[in-house]
């Protein structure tokens, strides 16, 4: 059992990977943070079911790495890289990453980091999104827009999160376990100690 | 990087990282909680001049940036604008109506996003990676795994971008790009993402390795290449923050511009 929680210890390969992704993903947030800003002007919340991709990060490094801490490690530094690229935002993201990442941390906590499906993965994304929409109902005055106005953006919201949060890393990851890369990664199980029987 | 584009030789690139990091993070919590529009106009005023003066970015650059920024940030407030709540009508068509209440308030988000994404750029614009990593583990203490790790990610983009020419090269040479279609979209997009996510978790590792190999991180107390300390530009940085939000909440006051000095009410 000793030996169990010390391989859920973040060694400097897990500390570095998640960084690694985080950067990455802080690229792609950089990027898509111009797309996002286009398509604003409707006031439709089109802007929404895009924001989905914004709480990728702490999904796909939990799903990837399968320890303690990552989630919130890299939602952090994502958020970090996209300020220090100079995203659209600015300071806002780095607020918005640190509490994103806490919720979404808590859902695979709350699993005790046993359980990686496609279930516990949206609902992190969900939590994420709820952490969103905590800092937006005071940054942005949500509860006095029109009520269903207010509807729709909450369904994009939902939607957007699921599907860009929840199953496409999910995806990723499955995808990248087929080329072999994720073995080295993860805590080693009792299933890997039953084969050496 | 390169950074031939950005001039480091001036004011705000002698600031302790640390120290400017924490003063402009902390902004957020100042004007989340000011519902006055005469502020809000005010401070992206000030903040604006500030920009302008202490930005490392070129002129062209800079002024495209604000443009865009400021253009965005309205755009972001146009669902308060065109569906927010209100009494006094302005416009009313099928479902857009737009009050003065909510065509207060959206301006006010408008100039409040468009204030952050100025004092964000104003950060990005004036650090370093390399000195921010190394103020982050001496002033603020971040273990020294994660600020390495975060330097050592830094280092890799350029090699990241080379993969990303070397993969659309590969694909324009088997014809890849010109296959149309939802499904070829999807291979391509495939090819992209699980190459670079996979090359880079491998390139991560190998890097982790060689730094363990070293005997990087083995807990004991460490000595820095850089030292980044304090001088008396900290003191300069911090009086003209204090100032700009001063200013801000005082020129409202006795300047008043709009009538609006409370978006909440109505």
């Amino acid at each position: 059992m000793n030996e169990r929680k010390k391989s859920l210890k973040l060694n400097l390969t897990d500390i570095l990977v998640t960084i690694v992704i985080a950067l990455v993903f802080g690229l792609v947030f950089r990027l898509m943070g111009p797309v996002y800003d286009l398509v604003q002007p409707l006031g439709l919340h089109l802007d929404a079911l895009l924001y989905g991709i914004w709480f990728i990060a702490a999904p796909f490094a939990a799903l990837l790495i399968q320890k303690p801490g990552v989630a919130f490690l890299a939602e952090t530094a994502a958020a970090l890289a996209e300020m220090l690229f100079a995203g659209s935002g600015g300071v806002i993201n780095l607020y918005y990453g640190v509490a994103q990442g806490l919720l979404s941390e808590g859902i695979f906590a709350a699993w005790r980091y046993k359980r990686f499906s496609l279930g516990v993965a949206s609902l992190s994304a969900f939590a994420a999104m709820v952490a969103s929409i905590a800092i937006d109902a005071v940054y942005s005055y949500l509860p006095l827009l029109a009520g269903w106005n207010l509807t729709l953006y909450l369904v994009f919201r939902v939607l957007g999160a699921i599907l860009l949060s929840g199953l496409l890393p999910f995806v990723l990851v499955k995808s990248l376990e087929k080329t072999g890369v994720t073995q080295s990664l993860r805590p080693v199980t009792k299933e890997d100690y039953d084969v050496l029987k | 990087m390169e950074t031939t584009w950005i001039r480091t030789n001036k004011l705000f690139f002698k600031i302790n990282p640390s120290l400017k990091f924490v003063m402009i993070s902390s902004l957020f919590l100042v004007y989340l909680f000011v519902h006055n529009l005469n502020t809000m106009i005010w401070a992206s005023l000030f903040f604006l001049i500030l920009y302008s003066s202490v930005t490392g970015l070129s002129g062209k650059w800079s002024f495209g940036f604000v443009l865009f920024t400021l253009v965005v940030s309205l755009f972001s407030a146009s669902a308060m604008i065109l569906f927010g709540k209100g009494s006094h009508v302005l416009y009313h068509q099928y479902l857009i109506m737009i009050t003065q209440e909510s065509l207060a308030r959206g301006i006010l988000l408008g100039l409040r996003t468009f204030t952050f994404s100025l004092v964000g750029m104003l950060f990005a614009t004036t650090t370093l990676p390399v000195p921010f990593f190394y103020s982050l583990m001496q002033q603020l203490k971040v273990p020294v795994r994660f600020a390495y790790g975060c330097l050592a990610a830094f280092r890799m983009i350029p090699m990241m971008a080379e993969e990303l020419t070397h993969i659309r090269q590969a694909m324009i040479v088997r014809g890849m790009t010109k296959q149309k279609g939802i499904k070829a979209y999807y291979a391509r997009l495939n090819h992209y993402l699980l190459t670079m996510l996979a090359q880079s978790i491998r390139r991560a590792q190998r890097t982790a390795i060689a730094m363990e190999a070293k005997r990087f991180s083995m807990k004991e107390s460490r000595t820095f290449y850089y030292q980044i300390g304090w001088s008396r530009n900290d003191l300069v940085f911090v009086l003209i923050i204090v100032c700009t939000v001063a200013m801000s909440f005082l020129c409202a006051n006795s300047f008043p511009l709009t009538p609006f000095t409370n978006v909440l009410d109505h």
